[in-house]
């Protein structure tokens, strides 16, 4: 019986714990807590919004109503200040002749280029109700004004409801466009010439990527870094399935392509632009010079009505954009107009990177662009909703991978990508309080760090090590090599307990 | 460069009269033109793919060549490009890189995706850095010392077919929509004794001070037809690529097609359409006739053709200056060697240098190297070897010999067979193991035979009375390939069978034995059944 009982010892007590450790997969201790505790639904950003009235009653009833407006949204919190401008500043602003010196006078004693910010002052002599500027200044005319201000912050300059879009599991209308997050861009604007025999083409392409896209994206460059590059692609062809149309015009007729045939191009597009080779994503822009055979070329919306505008273009969500440029065939050179050109990509660019268009209030007054550069609290508003969406995405990847890690036992975790996962984790939590705490630049720096590291982590190619390792294979060496000898020795068990259950009443008997 | 012109059917002992223009007569291709561009982040004619590729590694110099078939320089002559079977990269690396190593993994890994080709298998295990065979031909930084920014590395392997060749042509300004391009057809340049296809990218100076540099891009092509497979002596465009050729590029500042017709005093043949002009080349002792055909954008559909006087002619091959011939020694699974046979058929000594490289699984050693049978040799006029380690590193070794004039030079290396790990066998392992090519630098007194450019060269037009003391040309030998001792794969799963079984045979009893107690049992009790049946066999045995 000893003996039985020594194969058991050796073979279950010691064996199958070792066996059971031998195989075990490799796996660095996680925050697990952590990352079950992550509420990604209660995220929302602290921001400041100043007012300067004229009087204590309308800074107040402003104020109140503001406040009114923004308590119901979960994810933005305002914290209004409000003050009474100063009675000399306040003789300025009503005697200077337009909003634009205004502005300049009320940066003298503000600092307007504070992050985060926004003023709202009160100017008497408006011929609008609200009046906003490229800065981080809007100015209302009274307090009958405020319902016409919380629109235009709502709709424009907060915008909740694509912050929310930002937090949500569900992509919103503008996350639809815009890029994904990303530590860069490569921006490539592609100068198309399917003809370069017939047609000679004068365009610097790369001064013209310089000039207007490098402006446009100096601003954004503490949110994204971005590399600009240009090429060339000749004797693309495209069959646009174009018809003449006859019209009024100087030549006296037009080609007319569908909605629906631009997507084959981009196609086309695809497989030449080079776009795979950069590791970064890939913002298009393509320059597609019209073959003279079709030239002027208009698009055809869905009801079949050419669409009316100075430049013929289209965008791709998440893509780039195209500007189908026609020349004016018989010239011999055709030079495109950068400015219309580029000033199309830069407006395409804007929604790509996350700027949404701004719809018109009546009567508020937003100031057009004079340059390309977008908005200072155009900024402010990408930054808060790059923010939320790269916390509440990191959120997601880490809950993701640790719900995968309890359903799927054999992916291996090894130490870098334990390492960063517990960086995502801690940057998470730290931009999260610098979120609440308004401190806007410092969590848009943190959300990248943890978005790129939670990614890195999720789309680790060791994970998968050991995934394709079939169960049928580890089967067949267990079962010849377990069954001949735990047969036995587990059928020996029955009587090993008969023997302790036999023994020990003789022993009491002794 | 395309070769427009078929070589001497290589099987047979008939030489056609053509033997001098078996090297493919190289066109100036458009996308042999350089492009020139100033910043790195802009690309007009050159691609930009490739352009992201050079800048994001800091690569100074590349060449990459997809070859399918073996150059036969004894029959054929010198090719423009040598190039290695199956796929070979080399690349200088700029002085700034740090971990140069770490770099050439993310360069090969980015070229196997643009290329489709399994260049991801080159690691640091089979990558030398030659110390004398290689030189880089454009203006670079380090002069001196540039072997250790070079990485090389050849995967004899490689199966070159279709899916190289498509990307290859995507790099082209026109693709393969217009100009030469047009004319490789996959269908018919497969069906070939010899095709290459390569991408060269060094960096040129864009002033006489050299303080700006220009990127040239340089794509080739070289094909050389079977007659047999042709069925037919004469050739025509439509013969060889399937098709006419319905003008150039229209991006292409000069596209043209040479044809070497230097035979053409001997043997006659016929060219139709008559090109637009004929040109001698003086060059280093040769005289080469070359016919040159311009063209334009708008040519009309050019089809160019040779017909031969007469049909059946024997005409002597004349060997080339040096030529060599490699293969492998030895039978059973112990012991081999690597014989190369390098024949210096000048009236003057020739130097060359010889690189030998052998995978980690094929150990060379130094001891072993024997130069006309002899361990010690006067032709060695310098030699470098770096052993190679287990899994890591292959062997390296390079000579440099003074070939004596009108022979023969025989160098031979012994090798141990090694076994390998049962997953480090490639598939189907017992189709045999390639052994790369080795390379060897000669700097060749003449230029007969000779069409490499010179080293400022960009177009084919530079070789046009182009002597110089001497012809550098980089040749590659013919690989090799031995059979490794190869297990039976299904061994492993026999094992653990076999194993368990036999575990299982002796833990039965093993454990009975232990367990089990005999126990006396009484005589004169009453026998079961079973126990009767038992005496029954006893009494038989007995």
């Amino acid at each position: 019986m000893w003996a039985s009982a020594s194969f058991v010892g050796v073979l279950i007590v010691i064996g199958l714990p070792l066996w059971w450790k031998t195989t075990e997969v490799f796996r660095v201790a996680l925050p697990y807590d952590r990352i079950n505790a992550f509420d990604t639904e209660a995220h929302y950003v602290t921001t400041r919004l100043t007012i300067l009235a004229c009087d204590e009653k309308t800074a107040a009833d402003v104020a109140d109503e503001i406040q009114k407006a923004f308590d119901s949204s979960d994810v933005i919190r305002l914290k209004i200040d409000k003050h009474i401008l100063h009675p000399e500043l306040q003789n300025v602003l009503n005697t200077v002749a337009d909003e634009e010196e205004a502005t300049e006078k009320v940066s003298e004693i503000i600092n307007l280029d504070e992050p985060n910010t926004f003023y709202v002052v009160q100017r008497k002599p408006l011929n609008h109700h609200v009046w906003v500027g490229p800065e981080r200044l809007a100015f209302f005319r009274d307090s009958g004004a405020t319902s016409k201000l919380i629109d235009c912050l709502t709709k424009w300059i907060y915008q909740p409801s694509v912050l929310l879009g930002a937090r949500s599991e569900l992509a919103d209308e503008a996350r639809q466009v815009r890029f994904p997050s990303g530590s860069g861009y490569h921006i490539v604007l592609s100068v198309v010439h399917p003809k370069p025999h017939k047609l000679q083409v004068d365009f610097d392409a790369a001064e013209a990527v310089e000039d207007y896209v490098g402006t446009f994206v100096d601003k954004l460059s503490e949110l994204h870094n971005f590399t600009l590059k240009s090429q060339w692609l000749y004797l693309l062809d495209f069959e646009f399935q174009a018809r003449k149309v006859m019209d009024s015009s100087e030549v006296g007729y037009h080609y007319a392509v569908r909605q629906e045939r631009l997507h084959s191009l981009l196609t086309k597009l695809e497989e030449r632009a080079a776009t795979h080779v950069s590791e970064q994503p890939t913002m298009n822009l393509a320059l597609y010079v019209v073959p003279c055979e079709i030239s002027p070329l208009y698009i055809y919306d869905q009801n079949d009505k050419k669409v009316e505008s100075p430049v013929q273009a289209f965008m791709s969500p998440k893509w780039g954009g195209v500007v189908l440029c026609s020349p004016e065939c018989g010239a011999g050179v055709y030079r495109p107009r950068s400015q219309l050109v580029m000033g199309t990509f830069v407006s395409q660019l804007r929604k790509l990177l996350g700027i949404t268009e701004k719809v018109t209030i009546d009567g508020v007054h937003l100031v057009p662009l004079h340059s390309v550069s977008p908005r200072d609290w155009e900024v402010d508003t990408l930054l808060r909703i790059r923010t939320l969406e790269q916390v509440s995405s990191a959120e997601r990847s880490l809950k993701s991978l640790a719900k995968l890690l309890g359903e799927i036992s054999n992916i291996v975790i090894n130490e870098d990508v334990g390492a960063s996962i517990t960086t995502a984790v801690t940057n998470i939590h730290d931009s999260s309080e610098l979120m609440m705490a308004g401190e806007l630049r410092g969590a848009h720096e943190k959300s990248r760090v943890a978005f790129l590291a939670a990614e890195t982590a999720f789309m680790e190619p060791s994970l998968l090590a050991l995934l394709y390792f079939p169960d049928d294979q580890k089967y067949a060496i267990y079962i010849p090599l377990f069954l001949p000898i735990m047969f036995p020795v587990i059928l020996s068990l029955k009587n090993l307990v008969l023997w302790l259950k036999g023994a020990s009443p003789k022993e009491k008997l002794d | 460069m395309i070769g427009g012109v078929p070589p001497p059917d290589p099987g047979g002992g008939y030489v056609s009269d053509q033997n001098s223009n078996n090297i493919p007569s190289p066109m100036d291709m458009d996308s042999t033109r350089p492009s020139r561009k100033r910043q790195i982040e802009h690309s007009h004619l050159a691609p930009r793919s490739l352009r992201e590729v050079m800048s994001r590694f800091q690569v100074e110099e590349l060449h990459l060549t997809l070859t399918e078939g073996q150059w036969r320089h004894k029959q054929w002559g010198y090719p423009v490009l040598d190039a290695a079977p199956g796929a070979e990269l080399y690349a200088w690396f700029s002085p700034e890189v740090t971990n140069i190593d770490n770099q050439w993994k993310k360069l090969t890994s980015t070229l196997a995706g643009l290329f489709c080709a399994s260049l991801n298998f080159i690691e640091n295990q089979n990558t030398i850095n030659p110390q004398m065979s290689l030189w880089p031909s454009g203006a670079t930084e380090h002069l001196s010392n540039s072997s250790s920014y070079l990485r090389y590395a050849s995967l004899p392997r490689e199966i070159v077919c279709t899916e190289n060749l498509t990307p290859w042509k995507k790099l082209l300004p026109c693709e393969s929509s217009h100009g030469f391009s047009s004319l490789l057809n996959s269908r018919l340049i497969h069906n070939t004794n010899y095709h290459s296809v390569g991408v060269h990218v060094r960096k040129i100076c864009a002033n006489t001070a050299c303080t700006e540099t220009f990127i040239e891009i340089k794509q080739t092509v070289a094909l050389v037809y079977d007659f047999k497979i042709l069925n037919s002596i004469n050739w025509s465009f439509k013969l060889l690529f399937g098709q006419g050729l319905l003008g150039g590029c229209p991006l292409a500042s000069s596209s043209k097609i040479y044809i070497d017709i230097t035979s053409n005093s001997t043997t006659h043949f016929k060219l139709t359409p008559p090109p637009n002009k004929i040109v001698e080349s003086h060059r280093g002792g040769s005289e080469v006739t070359l016919a040159i055909y311009e063209i334009k954008p708008d040519t009309a559909m050019l089809n160019i053709a040779a017909k031969q006087g007469t049909n059946n002619r024997v005409i002597l091959n004349i060997p080339p200056p040096l030529y060599f011939n490699r293969y492998v020694l030895g039978y059973g699974k112990e012991f081999g060697g690597i014989v190369t046979e390098i024949v210096n058929n000048y009236w003057a000594p020739i130097d060359i240098v010889l690189s030998e490289n052998a995978p980690w699984w094929l150990p060379i050693q130094l001891s072993t190297l024997r130069i006309n049978g002899k361990a010690k040799s006067k032709l060695v006029m310098g030699q470098y070897y770096s052993p190679g380690r287990s899994r890591q590193k292959p062997y390296h070794l390079e000579l440099l010999l003074r070939l004596p004039p009108k022979s023969t030079t025989t160098v031979t290396i012994d090798f141990e067979f090694v076994f390998l790990k049962w997953q480090e066998y490639p598939p189907d392992a017992n189709h045999g193991f390639y052994i790369g090519s080795a390379l060897i630098t000669a700097n060749l007194p003449t230029a007969k035979n000779f069409t490499g450019l010179p080293i400022e060269g960009v177009t084919f037009d530079s070789i046009f009375n182009a002597s110089k003391p001497w012809y550098p040309a980089v040749f590659r030998t013919n690989g090799a390939m031995v059979s490794l001792p190869t297990p039976d794969f299904s061994m492993p799963y026999n094992v653990i069978c076999l194993a368990c079984t036999v575990v299982a045979l002796a833990f039965g009893p093993l454990h009975n034995i232990c367990t089990k107690e005999l126990v006396l049992k009484a005589t004169g009790a009453p026998l079961g059944l079973r126990q009767k049946l038992i005496n029954l066999f006893k009494k038989k045995q007995d």
